[in-house]
């Protein structure tokens, strides 16, 4: 590989690079502003002009990270270290926390009188940052509620952000735009439900309602009467995240419950709702004093439509793929083999896809599975650093549904090995409507 | 009292309805139904009207973010916050109004004439936050550059007013993020920081010279 000079290269520095190109692009704003200032009639080219260089010029310094993060907008984007994917998702919204004024003004705004006259008692100071708000504490009729309030312009500038890592994406993966467009379609309709309040509050108590039969799974109450589309209330609840869990020595028996928990929340979800949370994020998870795994958090909820969750899950069901023209069937039904490939080209992807489902299917082929094995995530990791420097796998392959279902699927092993814990993996089995 | 505020209201009515100032005093005061001297009792002329318009409005603020609960806790950074996000829904009432005062003006770096009566209110306030935030410490206090605080905010007032005329975001949401960003950076300027210290060190170096010189510099 060709090195640069001048190749940031530690992770220090990295970052380093990233505050650096942050604070040139606000020096852009601040030059334009104040030149905007003495003479009103000035365009915005100049500006664009200033920051489109600046971001290059730090993006191409940093290619292997930037490649990461187009990597991501591929299928096979969640097989690479989670960390990654965390990073880039976290350095979107760094934001300072809202002031006292700006958070009684969302709430004049949403209800027409600020929270003191709401709620019996609201702290103005945020407890936690959510990742587009953050979240308070409050009580109302001698109940513990948790507020999050929605950073203002969220949803603006995530449609702007993505417009700017697309064109780095083109040349820096030779992608055409309509390629790219799919993913980076699919990823935008996502986090730009994530900022519609009103709808998470829908389907976070849709979906409470649906799982309440999962045994060891806990939901907070919604309260959509004090909710709006920059702020949802809802019970808060007491536990630990799974870090803090940790710490305090659970026993085996204890972490397997929780792991249980989580495989038969997200495999209920897949199987039977056919629409899942798809942000197995640790911090959207607690584990409460009694010993249950409460959900906290609904913002991503990727629905699974059937033409894409029949071929895909029908791979997983074993013997399926010991049948190769059925095998090839599916990979062509989910464009993972396209129309286009010649003999050698399918032969090729056939193999390659083939190895990577049987690799995910592993946990579905016993009827118990024990996360806590690093064989196994050993085994994924390196098939995604060897797919990752395959010129064939340069050009994203998939139909657009793969991004969050591997990203859902991977988080769920991620967290149950961080759990060490061994589930029975055939409580919710895939079932098709044939 | 009652007229001065029938004056006014008629004046915004007519100026939003036709798109520009009554032909003149004597025509408009016959509108009215009142003489123009009547008329003069209240207001010297239809700029005065104006002004006026924006004066009342930045009182009115002002009053109101005053009555809240919680206005007593708060840091001089959270009551100037508190200015603006009031001030701005307050605007939106007569946004087209505003709009139309503003878009008279040339736009330039000097105040434009129709907001003379309003800085001297803001600037009065500003003045009381910054020597509260002084008091408490919350502020550097600078030698010569304490005073000129309130006019960095009035640069800011400028600023805002401007973003918010030609924002077009939905709730004027942006406005939002407008004065949440400038004004934490302003305060953050205000705020005792590294300069601070380095100027410090500056006049202690030179203070003491005579180091200076045993150490070769």
């Amino acid at each position: 590989m060709k090195t640069q000079e001048t190749m940031p290269t530690t992770k220090v520095e990295r970052s380093a690079k990233f505050v650096k190109t942050g604070f040139r692009i606000g020096g852009n704003y601040v030059k334009h502003y104040s030149k905007k200032l003495f003479n009103p009639d000035l365009s915005r080219d100049e500006l664009n002009e200033d920051n489109a260089s600046d971001i290059y010029e730090s993006l191409s310094q940093l290619k292997g990270s930037a490649l990461k993060v187009a990597q991501m907008l591929s299928m096979d984007k969640n097989i690479l270290p989670k960390a990654y994917v965390d990073k880039f998702s976290q350095s979107q919204y760094n934001a300072p926390p809202l002031s006292g004024p700006l958070i009684i003004k969302t709430f004049t705004k949403s209800f027409g009188k600020p929270p003191s006259q709401i709620f019996d008692t609201f702290n103005l100071n945020s407890v936690q940052a959510a990742s587009i708000g953050q979240v308070h504490k409050a009580t109302l009729n001698g109940k513990k509620l948790a507020i999050k309030v929605q950073y203002p312009g969220v949803g603006d500038s995530i449609s702007s952000d993505l417009k700017l890592v697309k064109p780095f994406a083109f040349r820096l993966l030779g992608m055409s735009e309509k390629e790219l467009n799919i993913y980076i379609g699919e990823v935008e309709e996502r986090l730009l439900e994530e900022t519609d309040y009103e709808l998470e509050v829908k389907r976070s108590i849709k979906i409470s309602k649906a799982c309440k039969s999962l045994k060891n799974v806990v939901f907070p109450t919604y309260y959509p009467k004090l909710s709006s589309s920059k702020i949802i209330t809802m019970d808060w609840m007491e536990g630990l995240h799974l870090k803090e869990f940790l710490a305090t020595n659970p026993s085996q028996k204890l972490k397997n419950k929780i792991g249980q928990a989580l495989w038969d929340f997200y495999n209920f979800q897949q199987h039977d709702l056919r629409a899942v949370h798809a942000d197995p994020h640790p911090g959207n998870f607690l584990i409460t004093p009694g010993e249950k795994l409460a959900v906290i958090d609904f913002g991503c909820i990727k629905e699974l439509p059937d033409d894409f969750y029949e071929p895909f899950f029908a791979l997983i069901v074993p013997g399926l793929m010991d049948d190769k023209e059925a095998t090839i069937k599916a990979f062509r039904q989910l464009e993972m083999i396209q129309p286009n490939d010649d003999k050698k080209q399918i032969e090729f992807y056939y193999k390659a896809y083939k190895e990577m489902i049987s690799l995910f299917a592993l946990p579905y082929t016993s009827k118990v599975f024990d996360f806590s094995k690093p064989e196994f995530f050993e085994q994924l990791y390196a098939w995604g650093e060897k797919i990752a420097r395959m010129p064939e796998f340069k050009q994203p392959r998939g139909v657009k549904h793969f991004i969050y279902v591997n990203r859902t699927n991977f988080g769920l092993y991620t967290l149950l090995n961080e759990l060490n814990a061994t589930v029975r993996t055939d409580t919710f089995q895939p079932h098709f409507s044939k | 009292m009652a007229n001065t505020k029938k004056i006014q209201d008629s004046y915004i009515d007519y100026v939003l309805t036709n798109g520009e100032a009554p032909k003149s005093v004597y025509n408009f005061a016959k509108e009215l139904k009142m003489t123009e001297a009547e008329f003069y009792k209240h207001y010297a002329s239809f700029d005065a009207i104006e002004k006026a318009v924006w004066e009342d409005l930045t009182l009115a603020t002002i009053i109101n973010i005053k009555e809240q609960e919680v206005w007593p806790q708060y840091t001089a950074r959270e009551k100037m916050l508190s200015f603006f996000y009031g001030y701005i829904e307050l605007l939106k009432t007569k946004r087209s109004f505003i709009i139309y005062t503003l878009n008279k003006n040339p736009k330039k770096i000097t105040t434009p004439s129709v907001l003379t009566n309003a800085r001297k209110v803001f600037e009065s306030f500003a003045e009381d936050v910054v020597n509260e935030g002084l008091d408490s410490g919350e502020l550097a206090d600078r030698k010569y550059l304490s005073n000129k605080y309130k006019d960095a905010l009035w640069i800011q007032f400028a600023f805002i007013i401007r973003f918010w005329m030609e924002d077009d975001s939905a709730g004027f949401e942006k406005t939002d993020e407008a004065i949440e960003k400038g004004i934490n950076v302003t305060f953050d300027l205000f705020q005792r920081s590294p300069i601070d210290n380095l100027f410090e060190y500056g006049k202690f170096l030179s203070r003491n010279g005579k180091f200076k010189e045993k150490m070769g510099f």
